[in-house]
């Protein structure tokens, strides 16, 4: 039978919350992937580089998390257990590069919340948005993430 | 904002991405992947859970999937020439599968603000060894001119 989902949710925004930037976990990121460029690795190759450091890789925003505001919240506000839900979609725009060393602020709310019918039935589709901005207050990046929940 | 490896002058529209090939999945990498990203959903460790979720075993992160695409997008182009990603995971990845990203250019047009001088924008697909899509997308890369 379909479980039902808390749909009020829709507009709903987290508490904005700081993540400072670890060298090693940008290291660490990129060898989980297997990318091994010097740029995102080697901090003296990357030094003699573009930006004078490494950077992240583009996907690396997607660490950007605070128990205030990540997926468990989300289910608990929706009412969904963790075996329901898979990644639908997710989108990245990037207007700065991601430092090792920098904190950055992350606002995050929820989009929007539709339903339809899928393959292997009724799913329900979350939207999340999440604007990443730096000490300057110019905006780094903004991701857009689509939760699927099988109801 | 980027390290070129190509410069706008050697793409057109119809300009197919060199194919990245990715080492099979194993679950370790799922586990790395884990603790790199921060991700702990079971559904990608515990093959008891995924199970009892109704979907038969674990599965990868569709975020480890996406890195790959990014990746392929800077191998071709260079670290720093992302200005846009975005991808659908079409289908799970599994235990034991290769995933190859390809990619073309759809269009090259200038940049709007000083950026690039050039933004050339993506088609992406990664498919499994089956040839089964599991993920399709766009990008839009910032690149510089030769001149």
């Amino acid at each position: 039978m379909a479980i039902q989902i808390n749909t009020s949710v829709k507009g709903k925004e987290y508490p904005p919350y700081r993540v400072r930037v670890e060298r090693g976990k940008i290291k660490e990121f990129a060898r989980a992937i297997g990318d091994l460029s010097p740029l995102y690795l080697d901090d003296e190759v990357a030094a003699a580089g573009p930006w004078g450091d490494i950077i992240a890789p583009p996907t690396f925003p997607i660490t950007f998390r605070d128990e205030g505001a990540d997926t468990g919240v989300l289910l608990r506000d929706l009412g969904v257990d963790l075996g329901r839900i898979l990644h639908g979609e997710q989108e990245f725009e990037h207007f700065k590069p991601v430092r090792p060393g920098q904190t950055y602020l992350c606002r995050n709310r929820v989009t929007d919340i539709y339903e339809k019918a899928g393959k292997s039935g009724p799913m329900a589709f979350v939207v999340r948005e999440t604007t990443v901005t730096d000490a300057d207050n110019d905006i780094v990046a903004v991701m857009r993430g689509t939760t699927v929940v099988r109801l | 904002m980027q390290y070129a490896k190509v410069y706008a002058e050697d793409v057109q529209v119809g300009s197919e991405m060199p194919p990245l090939v990715k080492p099979p999945i194993q679950q370790i990498q799922l586990t790395r992947y884990a603790g790199a990203s921060g991700d702990f959903n079971p559904i990608h460790q515990d093959a008891a859970f995924a199970k009892a979720a109704g979907m038969g075993d674990v599965f990868a992160h569709g975020m480890l999937s996406m890195g790959f695409v990014a990746q392929s997008v800077t191998d071709w182009f260079g670290v720093g020439t992302v200005r846009k990603l975005a991808v659908r995971f079409a289908a799970l990845v599994r235990l034991g599968d290769v995933v190859t990203c390809r990619g073309k250019v759809a269009a090259k047009r200038p940049a709007k603000d000083g950026d690039g001088p050039y933004v050339v924008d993506l088609e992406l697909w990664a498919e499994n060894q089956k040839g089964e899509k599991v993920i399709t997308g766009k990008a839009t890369a910032a690149l510089i001119s030769r001149g």
